[in-house]
C-alpha cells in the first residue's frame, strides 16, 4: 500500500512553519510516502487557489484505551445523539459522538486534515488494550504517554530517596508499555483517591506518605525524562485540575519545573482564580505572563466549547467531585498500584458562569501566550468538546467579529471575570498550521510531522480558502497520508493503516529483577503477562532517544 | 444519578478490609477468586490477609460459599432491590419503613449493623452475582448496587463489581464497545451499529425469529438457551466454530473444527475486571484458528455484491 504513490500538488498556496514558508505559492512533491524535491510522473492535484498544509498533530487526546472504553459503554444516549457512519466497501460502520468508535476516530482525524495524536493516558497495566484499539484506529499514525505519577513503585523509590532506582524503573516501563512518552496526572493524588482522598498542598506530603511530595514527583520526573533523552518533555496534568483558585498551583509547579523540559496539558483547566464557585474568574493573564517568562515549557490549551460532551480522565478524586457537583453518573475504575480513572458526562453552558469563564480562559490562553510554538490547540478531547470540534476553536481564534458575536451570548455577569472581551489579537493561518501542526510536531520531537520539507513524511492536507475557518478546517479537499490521498472531494477514498510511535530508553535490564518480586507481592497477573511484546504494536517505529 | 464505581481486581488484594458477595457463590462457580483478590491473600494494606477482612454474604440460600462467610445474611428471594433502597436510606440517615424491612426478611438492627460497616470500612467491596443480576428486576437490580457503591463514596472508599461468567465474555463486551460504542444487544443491519438490549440482544433475535442465519463462536447457546431460541437455531443455517463438538454443533449445518484458544492458537483475553491478559499458545493444532476461519469467511463475502444500497450516504442520524 505505502510508498507507490506519486504525487505533485500544483499551484496551493503553502504553510510551512517548520521552514519558514508563510503562504507562498509552490509546487509539492510526493514520492514513496516522502515530500521530495522534485517527481517526473506521477498523478498531478490542482490546488490553484488552495492553502496547503502539513498534516495535523493532536499532542493530547484520549482515544482508545480503557477509560475511554469504559466512558463507551456508559453514555448510549450519547452515541444515539450524534452522528453514526455507514459501512461500505473499504469503510467500516461506527458511532460518532463525544467517544468515536476506533474506526471512526481514524477517519475523523483524517477527515479534518490531521495525520498524528498523542493518545495522553496509558496505566502500564492495560497498555495492551490501548495498543489493540489503536490498531483499529486507521489512516493516524499514533504515539502514546504512559502513567507514571502515581505509580506506588516509583512513588515509594521516591519516598526512600532513590532517584538512580525510579529512573530506571522508568524506563522499564515505558518500554514495557510500548510508550512514546511519559504522563504524569495529578502527581500523588490519584495515590490518595485510593482512600477516597485527594493531596492537600503541592509541597506537604502526599496522604499515605512522609516525605514525598506532589513537587517531589513533578521535578523528578521531569529530570527523570530529560535524563533518559525522550522526544517529549514529562508530560504534565497539574495537581488541582477545574478547582477555583488552582492558579497558585500552576504557578509553583512552573517553578518546581525551573532547569527541565516539560509540556503542561490542557492549561486552561489550571489558570482559575477565585476561592469557591461564587467567585470563580480567569487567571490566564497569570497564566500567560509566568508561562511566557519560561521557555522551558510548552503546553496545549485544553479549550472548551458549548454543548454535551464527557469527562474522562485519570484524575479520580476531581471526577468525583464533578459528579457531586453535577449529580450525573460517575464511572470510576481504580488500576492497582498505579493509576485511575473517572468518567462524568458533562454539559458546558453558555449561560453558566463557571462554564462561560472556562471557555473564556481556553482561547484567552491562546491569545495571551505570545510564542505560537510553545501552545498547541487541543481540547483535551473528549472532556472540553469532541476533537471534530477544533475547527469551531479556529475560527474563534481568526474571526475577531464572530469571536465578539460569542461573547455576546455569555451572562452578562461573566464578563467581569474574564479577560477575553479586550483581546483583539487575531491568529493568521501561518499561526494556525503552527498550533495544529508544526508545534506540536516539535514538541513531541517528531522531526518528520508538521513538515513539509524534502524528507519529512509526506502528510498533507489541502483546504478551501474560505473566508469562514470553521468550515475551511471542517473538510479539507484533500488529506494525503504518508503519501496515498486518504481523503478527496471530503470522501475516504482510501483507509491507509497509520504506524505506532514509541521509543526505547536507555535503562539496566537488571531492574526487572528488582520490579519482578515487588510485581509478585502487589499484582495479580503473572509478571511475564505485563509487558507488551513490540508485534502487538502495528506497524511499530521505535524513534530514537537522543 | 447512578455510574459505576469499580476497579482492577489488585486494588481489592491490596486494600479491601470489607468484602461483600451479593447473590453469588463464589466458593464453587469463581473458585480462585478467594484464594487470589479477594479473601485470602496478604496484600500491601492488609498485611495479615484473612484476618484483616470481613467477608459478608448476600443470598436466598445457604450456599458453601456462606461456611467462608464471617456474616451470612439470607434474604427472601426477589428482595434484593428493597434492601439496597433500605440500605441507601440508612446510609443517608433517613427513616424506613418497618413493613419494607419485613418483607426482606432481616431484622433492622442487621441492616444497620451492616450499613455501619459499610461506612467504616476503609475500603470495601460488592462482587455481585448471577443471582442479582439476572433474577427479577435485573439490570435494575445492579444499577441499584452500583448506586449504593457510588453513594458510599461520600463516606469512605467503595466499589463494585460484577462476577462475569467463564471464557471470554468479558473480552467481547470489551470489542464491541470499542468497534460498535455498545457492549452487545447490537444490530448492524443498517450498516451501522443500533443498540436495543430486549430488542437486538441474540435470545429475543431467535425467538422472534428474526434472523435467517447464526454464526455462533464461543459459546453452546444449545445447550443454554431457551427451547424455542434453540428450534430457531436448528431451523436456519447455523454455522458453528468450536473446539469439539457441542448441543449447538448438533443442530448446525456446518460445524468448524477450530484450534483451542490460549492453548494452540494466540490472541488476548480480558479478565472479569477487563485487564488484557496474553494468550501464549503452547502446542500447535491440526485445526485452524477462529481467526483465521472468520478472515476467509469475510474474504469470500467480501467477494460478493455489498448488501447495502449503492447510494449509501456516508453518514446518517445515530438514532
Ligand atoms: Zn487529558
Amino acid at each position: 500500500m505505502r510508498g507507490n504513490s506519486i504525487l505533485r500538488i500544483v499551484g496551493g498556496r503553502v504553510y510551512d512553519p517548520a521552514n519558514g514558508v508563510d503562504g507562498v505559492v509552490r509546487d509539492l512533491c510526493i514520492c514513496d510516502g516522502k515530500i521530495v524535491a522534485d517527481v517526473e510522473a506521477g498523478r498531478t492535484i490542482d490546488a490553484t487557489g488552495m492553502v496547503v498544509f502539513p498534516g495535523g498533530v493532536d499532542v493530547h487526546t484520549h482515544v482508545a484505551g480503557a477509560a475511554l472504553n469504559f466512558a463507551r459503554a456508559m453514555i448510549p444516549e450519547d452515541h444515539r445523539r450524534n452522528l453514526a457512519f455507514v459501512r461500505d466497501r473499504i469503510r467500516h460502520g461506527g458511532i460518532g459522538g463525544s467517544t468515536p468508535t476506533t474506526y471512526i476516530t481514524g477517519y475523523l482525524y483524517a477527515g479534518q486534515g490531521y495525520t498524528t495524536v498523542n493518545e495522553a493516558a496509558v496505566p502500564i497495566l492495560t497498555a495492551r488494550h490501548t495498543h489493540e484499539e489503536l490498531r483499529d484506529t486507521p489512516i493516524i499514525d499514533k504515539s502514546t504517554c504512559v502513567l507514571m505519577a502515581n505509580n506506588e513503585i516509583v512513588l515509594d523509590l521516591l519516598e526512600a530517596g532513590e532517584y538512580e532506582r525510579a529512573k530506571e524503573v522508568v524506563g522499564w516501563s515505558i518500554w514495557a508499555a510500548k510508550a512514546y512518552g511519559v504522563k504524569a496526572v495529578n502527581p500523588g493524588g490519584v495515590t490518595a483517591w485510593k482512600w477516597g482522598k485527594d493531596v492537600k498542598g503541592f509541597r506537604e506530603p502526599v496522604p499515605g506518605y512522609s516525605k514525598v511530595t506532589p513537587a517531589d514527583i513533578v521535578s523528578s520526573l521531569a529530570k527523570i525524562v530529560d535524563e533518559l533523552r525522550l522526544p517529549h518533555a514529562v508530560h504534565l496534568h497539574c495537581n488541582n485540575l477545574g478547582a477555583p483558585g488552582n492558579v497558585a498551583t500552576t504557578l509553583e509547579t512552573m517553578k518546581a519545573l525551573e532547569g527541565s523540559r516539560a509540556h503542561l496539558a490542557h492549561l486552561q483547566y489550571h489558570a482559575y482564580g477565585g476561592d469557591d464557585w461564587t467567585n470563580f474568574r480567569s487567571e490566564s493573564v497569570r497564566i500567560a505572563e509566568e508561562f511566557n517568562r519560561n521557555p522551558n515549557l510548552t503546553t496545549d490549551a485544553g479549550a472548551v466549547l458549548f454543548g454535551n460532551t464527557v469527562t474522562i480522565t485519570a484524575d479520580g478524586p476531581w471526577q468525583h467531585l464533578l459528579h457531586k457537583l453535577t449529580g450525573r453518573k460517575w464511572g470510576n475504575i481504580d488500576v492497582e498500584n498505579e493509576t485511575g480513572c473517572g468518567v462524568v458526562p458533562y454539559v458546558y453552558k453558555e449561560k453558566n458562569l463557571v462554564n462561560a469563564v472556562q471557555w473564556a480562559v481556553g482561547l484567552e490562553l491562546l491569545l495571551l501566550i505570545d510564542d505560537p510554538w510553545r501552545i498547541y490547540l487541543t481540547t483535551d478531547h473528549p472532556n472540553g468538546a469532541a476533537f471534530w470540534r477544533y475547527p469551531e476553536i479556529i475560527r474563534l481564534l481568526m474571526d475577531l467579529d464572530f469571536r465578539r458575536e460569542q461573547i455576546r451570548k455569555l451572562a452578562p455577569a461573566a464578563l467581569n471575570r474574564i479577560f477575553l472581551p479586550e483581546l483583539n489579537r487575531c491568529y493568521t493561518l501561518y499561526e494556525i498550521a503552527i498550533i495544529t501542526s508544526a508545534g506540536p510536531a516539535r514538541a513531541l520531537g517528531l522531526a518528520n510531522k508538521g513538515n513539509l520539507g524534502v524528507g519529512a513524511d509526506a502528510d498533507v492536507a489541502v483546504f478551501n480558502n474560505d473566508k469562514d475557518a470553521a468550515k475551511m478546517f471542517s473538510y479539507p479537499r484533500y488529506v494525503i497520508k504518508g503519501g496515498e490521498i486518504v481523503i478527496e472531494e471530503g470522501e475516504i477514498r482510501n483507509t491507509v493503516e497509520g504506524k505506532g510511535l514509541l521509543v526505547r530508553p536507555h535503562y539496566d535490564p537488571s531492574v526487572e529483577d528488582f520490579i519482578r518480586p515487588l510485581f509478585e507481592k502487589h499484582y495479580t497477573m503473572s509478571f511475564d503477562n505485563y509487558p507488551v511484546e513490540l508485534e502487538r504494536v502495528e506497524h511499530a517505529e521505535v524513534r530514537p532517544c537522543n | 444519578m447512578g455510574g459505576k464505581v469499580t476497579c482492577t481486581l489488585g486494588e481489592v488484594k491490596n486494600r479491601a478490609d470489607l468484602v461483600i458477595y451479593w447473590g453469588g457463590n463464589p466458593a464453587e462457580c469463581h473458585p480462585r477468586h478467594f484464594t487470589k483478590y479477594a479473601l485470602m491473600p496478604k496484600g500491601k494494606f492488609v498485611p495479615n490477609g484473612r484476618k484483616d477482612r470481613t467477608m459478608i454474604l448476600v443470598d436466598i440460600r445457604e450456599t458453601p460459599s456462606a461456611k467462608a462467610a464471617d456474616i451470612f445474611l439470607q434474604i427472601k428471594p426477589t428482595k434484593d432491590f428493597e434492601m439496597i433502597t433500605v440500605l441507601r436510606a440508612i446510609i443517608k440517615e433517613q427513616p424506613v419503613d418497618p413493613a419494607i424491612v419485613a418483607e426482606i426478611g432481616l431484622s433492622l438492627e442487621q441492616l444497620r449493623d451492616l450499613a455501619d460497616r459499610m461506612k467504616k470500612a476503609k475500603f470495601g467491596v460488592m462482587f455481585f452475582g448471577m443471582g442479582l443480576s439476572m433474577t427479577r428486576g435485573k439490570h435494575m437490580n445492579s444499577a441499584a448496587l452500583l448506586t449504593l457503591a457510588a453513594e458510599l463514596n461520600a463516606f469512605t472508599k467503595f466499589v463494585a463489581m460484577p462476577m462475569r461468567g467463564h471464557g471470554n465474555v468479558t473480552g467481547g463486551d470489551v470489542i464491541m464497545r470499542w468497534m460498535t460504542g455498545y457492549p452487545f444487544g447490537v444490530n448492524l443491519a443498517r450498516g451501522y451499529p443500533r443498540f436495543n438490549p430486549g430488542e437486538f440482544s441474540t435470545i429475543d433475535m431467535l425467538i422472534r425469529g428474526d434472523c435467517d442465519a447464526a454464526l455462533i463462536l464461543g459459546a453452546d447457546p444449545g445447550a443454554t438457551m431457551p427451547q424455542p431460541a434453540i428450534d430457531h437455531l436448528a431451523r436456519v443455517p447455523t454455522i458453528t466454530l468450536d473446539p469439539k463438538v457441542t448441543h449447538t454443533s448438533r443442530i448446525s449445518r456446518v460445524h468448524i473444527t477450530t484450534a483451542v484458544t490460549g492453548i494452540s492458537a494466540p490472541g488476548t483475553a480480558y479478565r472479569m475486571d477487563e485487564i488484557p491478559l496474553p494468550l501464549r499458545p503452547a502446542l500447535k493444532s491440526p485445526y485452524p484458528t477462529d481467526e483465521e476461519v472468520l478472515r476467509r469467511i469475510r474474504q469470500k463475502i467480501a467477494c460478493k455484491p455489498l448488501q447495502l444500497p449503492p447510494t449509501v450516504p456516508m453518514m446518517t442520524d445515530a438514532e
